[in-house]
């Protein structure tokens, strides 16, 4: 049916509604890409084929949803059943007939399924039991794994598209900026820039045509926030453009999506389908006079594309190469005229904002950073994926609560933030409140949101290294600085890892890093430098360590360590077939020996080695 | 016309023109590497970098490409402080490093006093300097018959699939401006190699001489409405025709008054 | 400029002066250029032709140029050769009709004659007066 006004809107609202209540129980399985690859799919058809055999399959719709990413993907795939919250974890097709005759038609609870808390061993029933989610506030991936992804009707039932239908016929353009600005949104994509006063830039500037423009390039490794997003809550993204659209003049608008989501892609074009058969995309939307398109870009594979000139250029079909500007791209963006460049997940907030209204956004997180931020947790640490919390809160507590602390409990040693723009974060400052600025003023960033927990067994030169060779690999290689400095500093600290350092790098080191943040023409090259002189500045010692005494402390750079047998060893030979180059000699019940200049330092014998008998040095 | 300080001078310039301008037209050596008049700048090499200031901005100065920032009234350039230096001669040792073999860059590296670089030497490395002046100049005259492909450190220019390219037609524009004499052609026997594409040069009818392609003439008199006749002759025999036509005229007058 | 160049072969006597005003005119850094204008024998004895650029007015030097490094300088109304801009295609060298945009060997440059900005050095160096640099009004009475 055709969506003409707000009536139809919310008669659309009110039957999702009760559908839904005509099946309070429901079988929630996570389709996000983290349990697909896990076999998500393989769940929903068994499902489907038991609701049939139990005479349900009328009802399938309101009972089986495919949602989107809960963030705990590494205990996909995620079953969840509803009303009583019973979280299943790391289900197999063959489960299914148990689920759905004791948990989904009765009240039962199968134990062996449920999350195992890695503190204690306990058994975890309910969803918000669970510390990973417990400490959680999600306005950002509210829908997210509560909602079929696709089903737009779903949407609305859960008041999608009501902050649309308030700001075309409650609110001007200028009020819907002013409320933005308000409620202190700003950019999740890594610059945190005001999204409200970037909108106001622009609208302000008389143009033939304006552009908004959904940044869902995500390039930082690890990051994945934008992705479950775009998959998960598609109709939120667009919801949230459009929004950005009515408030700047904007007549067309573009979602860059990255190469790599072919899942995202699907989902977001099954919802623009769906707005633009019902008229919420289109002409006159909803019955006023505001007109609005989206289509999507695929992304050209690079993680330059998602800086906004490169990006910009890309869109229009041309090489996505950063382009040097002192015009910005909110005056002259995209085909040169004024645009908004918003990522996925600044985005998505907006019909939220605009809904429950700026005072109560800005009441959550910090003063000068509102609202909550969406952090990929992973690394050492005992639960990892997808967080959603207020800004303000402290690194301890996202690592220790939500994380539930580090693997085999070691000793916690940095926490990588803000991806290869970033730095790294030393155990004195784990109670460092998590906000923009405090991030930039101890040397990282908030970037995307990637937050890599290290312990004492990571080597800070090797994480500088492999920052460097990430940047190395995506510098696109227009600007001398990033280009050629970024390679010379990890030939530098390649020769440290070896062993082959000198003291005066150090020095080389820091100037050559001040001089590509100064000399780089975009981002990329402008904050390349960071994960390194975060890390010299925090770990000077390591480095020292390495240049000096040629050794490597957490015993991971190769050319650094050795491997040796202690006295201790029973002699079980277990190590003698492990090792790949005959390294190992040693008889039955006799001490065993490694003679050194075969050892590759690979480290199998010590994976193997069940007496603690192999010291690494 | 507006007025900016550069290095405590005074000077006036237009407005929106290039600092660069400005600057060079001052008779102020800096140095530029991707910077040609003939095409929009790219700002890549990042040499000519200044420090700007203005008396409103509290002491606070910013670093900026003077080839694309434009000249704004009451602007304080200083074209050689000390963090410019510093960084220019960095970037000249990152070349340096880059492309050792490279004779063009060795002498601007001495200029600036870096001698040897510090860095670690690329031993495979070419003479491409990726200053992306040459696909800048072929999408300008509208050929766009090479690209930069690539990116990071295995960037590089070539045509499309790496093949002989359809769009170019031997004006050897990108050969002749590439700062480091990088890009390869071959001129012999009245044909003309690059890019892997043969080309038949126009040999004067008069006297044989070589100007410029055939296919680069065919262009020009289609699409510049040329008569394609104009490339038959060479300059030199043109003169010569032009000379031949007013001499006759010069004749019958001296004729006609004796 | 309401003024106009003339030459007048049948005054010429081959003496080459003005090749030698126009080289060291347009000298760059102290080195000398390639002369724009060449006095060349006009077939006939005793009659030399000094050849240079006419200023067509529709121009296929400029039409030739992709790059726009040729302009009409709209006072003096020459079309003048931007060094800055030109990338050496020799397009302009092989559409000239007259053969007057010519490349300098030495420097690498594509030279043209550009009327000296509005002084020709040619025709004050001219002894015999074959060369001058008129008022337009006298132009035309003369030659009507
Ligand atoms: C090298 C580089 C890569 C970037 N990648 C992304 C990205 O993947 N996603 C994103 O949203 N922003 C990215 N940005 C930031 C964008 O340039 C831009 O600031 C952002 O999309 C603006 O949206 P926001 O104001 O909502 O944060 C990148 C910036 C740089 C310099
Ligand atoms: S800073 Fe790096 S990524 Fe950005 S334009 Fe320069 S080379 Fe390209
Ligand atoms: S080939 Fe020459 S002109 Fe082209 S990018 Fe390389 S150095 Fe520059
Ligand atoms: S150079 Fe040749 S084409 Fe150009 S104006 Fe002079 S005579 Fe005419
Ligand atoms: S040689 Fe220079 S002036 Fe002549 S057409 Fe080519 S670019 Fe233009
Ligand atoms: S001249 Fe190369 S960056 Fe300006």
């Amino acid at each position: 049916m055709t969506i003409k006004n707000v009536k139809d809107l919310n008669k659309i609202r009110k039957t999702s509604l009760a559908t839904q209540k005509k099946h309070p129980k429901k079988v929630l399985v996570c389709c996000g890409t983290g349990c697909i690859a896990n076999g998500a799919l393989k769940i929903v058809d068994s499902v489907r084929d038991g609701l049939e055999k139990r005479n349900l399959k009328d009802v399938t719709v309101e009972i089986l949803k495919e949602t989107g990413c809960h963030g705990f993907c590494e205990l996909g795939p995620l079953v969840i059943i509803e009303p009583q919250e019973t979280f299943y974890t790391k289900v197999k097709p063959k489960h299914i007939e148990d689920i759905l005759d004791k948990s989904f038609l009765d009240n039962e609870v199968i134990e062996p399924l449920l999350f195992t808390n890695p503190v204690d061993g306990s058994k975890i029933t309910k969803y918000n039991d669970i510390s990973f989610f417990k400490h959680q506030q999600r306005i950002a991936l509210r829908n997210l794994g509560k909602i079929s992804a696709h089903d737009m009707n779903e949407y609305i039932g859960v008041d999608g598209y009501q902050a649309l239908a308030k700001v075309l016929f409650e609110m001007t353009p200028d009020e819907v900026i002013g409320e933005v600005t308000k409620s202190g949104l700003r950019g999740r994509g890594g610059g945190g820039f005001s999204a409200g006063r970037k909108w106001k830039i622009c609208k302000d500037i008389k143009a033939d045509k304006h552009y908004v423009i959904c940044n869902g390039d995500e390039g930082d490794p690890g990051a994945f926030m934008d992705r479950s997003i775009m998959e998960g809550d598609p109709h939120g993204v667009l919801e949230g453009m459009m929004i950005a659209a009515y408030a700047i003049g904007a007549k067309e608008g573009y979602i860059y999506v990255r190469d790599e989501y072919p899942l995202a892609v699907k989902h977001l074009e099954k919802a623009i389908l769906d707005c633009e058969r019902t008229g919420l995309l289109g002409e006159n939307i909803l019955g006023s006079d505001f007109s609005f398109t989206i289509k999507i870009a695929r992304g050209a594979g690079a993680f330059v594309c998602g800086e906004s000139s490169a990006l910009m250029k890309s869109v229009a079909g041309e090489v996505g190469e950063p382009r040097a500007k002192y015009v910005r791209s909110v005056v002259k963006g995209l085909y040169d005229e004024p645009t908004v460049l918003n990522n996925v997940e600044t985005l998505v907030n907006v019909p939220t904002i605009i809904r429950k209204g700026a005072d109560w956004y800005s009441s959550i997180g910090t003063k000068k950073s509102t609202g909550t931020q969406v952090f990929s947790l992973v690394g050492k640490v005992r639960n990892t994926g997808l967080i959603e919390v207020p800004m303000g809160i402290t690194l301890r507590e996202i690592i220790f609560d939500i994380g539930g602390g580090i693997l085999d409990d070691r000793p916690f040693k940095a926490v990588q933030t803000g991806g290869p723009s970033g730095g790294c974060i030393p155990e004195s400052m784990l109670d460092l409140p998590v906000d923009f600025d405090s991030l930039t003023e101890v040397g990282s960033m908030m970037g995307s949101g990637g937050l890599i927990v290290m312990d004492d067994k990571t080597c800070i030169v090797d994480i500088a290294k492999y920052f460097l060779e990430f940047l190395v690999e995506e510098s696109c290689g227009k600007c001398t600085p990033c280009c050629e400095g970024l390679y010379q500093l990890l030939k530098i600290v390649e020769r440290i890892c070896a062993g082959k350092g000198v003291e005066a790098d150090i020095e080389k080191m820091e100037r050559l890093s001040e001089n590509i943040m100064l000399g780089s023409l975009c981002g990329l090259g402008k904050s390349g430098p960071n994960p390194l002189m975060s890390t010299l500045k925090y770990f000077k010692d390591e480095y020292i360590a390495h240049i000096k005494d040629k050794k490597c402390p957490a015993g991971v750079c190769p050319e650094l360590i050795t491997y040796e047998i202690l006295d201790n060893c029973t002699g079980c030979m277990a190590c003698i077939p492990a090792c790949g180059y005959d390294a190992i000699e040693g008889k039955k019940k006799e001490v065993h020996v490694i003679t050194q200049d075969k050892c590759t330092k690979c480290g199998a014998c010590y994976a193997v080695c069940n007496f603690d008998s192999i010291l690494v040095s | 016309m507006i007025h900016i300080t550069i290095n405590g001078k005074v000077v006036q310039a237009k407005d929106g023109e290039m600092l660069l301008t400005v600057i060079r037209r001052e008779q102020i050596d800096i140095p530029t590497l991707c910077h040609h008049e003939a095409v929009e700048p790219s700002g890549a090499c990042r040499l000519c970098m200044v420090e700007i200031t203005k008396p409103s901005w509290d002491g606070w100065c910013d670093y900026v490409t003077s080839c694309l920032y434009p000249a704004e009234d009451g602007l304080i350039v200083n074209t050689h402080a000390p963090k410019v230096n510093e960084l220019r001669s960095s970037i000249l040792d990152m070349f340096l490093a880059r492309h050792p073999k490279s004779p063009e860059i060795r002498q601007l590296a001495a200029e600036y006093g870096v001698m040897k670089t510090q860095f670690e030497e690329v031993v495979d490395g070419d003479n491409c300097i990726l200053c992306g002046i040459c696909t800048r100049i072929c999408d300008t005259m509208g050929f766009k018959a090479i690209s930069m492909v690539g990116r990071g450190h295995g960037k590089e220019v070539a045509p499309p699939l790496n093949m002989a390219p359809a769009a170019c037609v031997g004006c050897l524009s990108c050969a002749k401006n590439c700062p480091t004499n990088y890009i390869e052609y071959n001129m012999k026997n009245g044909g003309l190699t690059i890019w892997k594409k043969d080309f038949e040069m126009i040999a004067c009818t008069e006297c044989g001489a070589t100007t410029i392609t055939k296919e680069f003439a065919e262009y020009l008199s289609v699409n510049r409405d040329i008569p394609f006749d104009y490339f038959e002759k060479c300059d030199a025999c043109h003169r010569k025709e032009l000379a031949g036509t007013m001499g006759r005229i010069a004749n019958w007058d001296r004729e006609a008054r004796s | 400029m309401n003024k106009r160049f003339i030459v007048k072969p049948e005054l010429c006597t081959g003496c080459r002066s003005c090749e030698l005003a126009c080289s060291f005119t347009h000298a760059i850094d102290g080195v000398r250029s390639l002369t724009r204008i060449n006095p060349i024998d006009g077939g006939f004895k005793d009659l030399w032709v000094p050849v240079t650029c006419l200023q067509c007015d529709d121009a296929a030097c400029i039409k030739s140029c992709l790059v726009n490094a040729l302009k009409r300088n709209p006072v003096t109304g020459a079309v003048e050769l931007n060094h800055e801009v030109c990338v050496n295609c020799m397009a302009c060298v092989a559409a000239c009709p007259f053969g007057c945009a010519i490349l300098d060997t030495q420097t690498n440059l594509i030279v043209k004659c550009d009327l000296c900005g509005g002084d020709p050095a040619c025709a004050h160096f001219c002894p015999t007066k074959a060369l001058v640099w008129e008022l337009i009004k006298k132009a035309v009475k003369k030659t009507g």
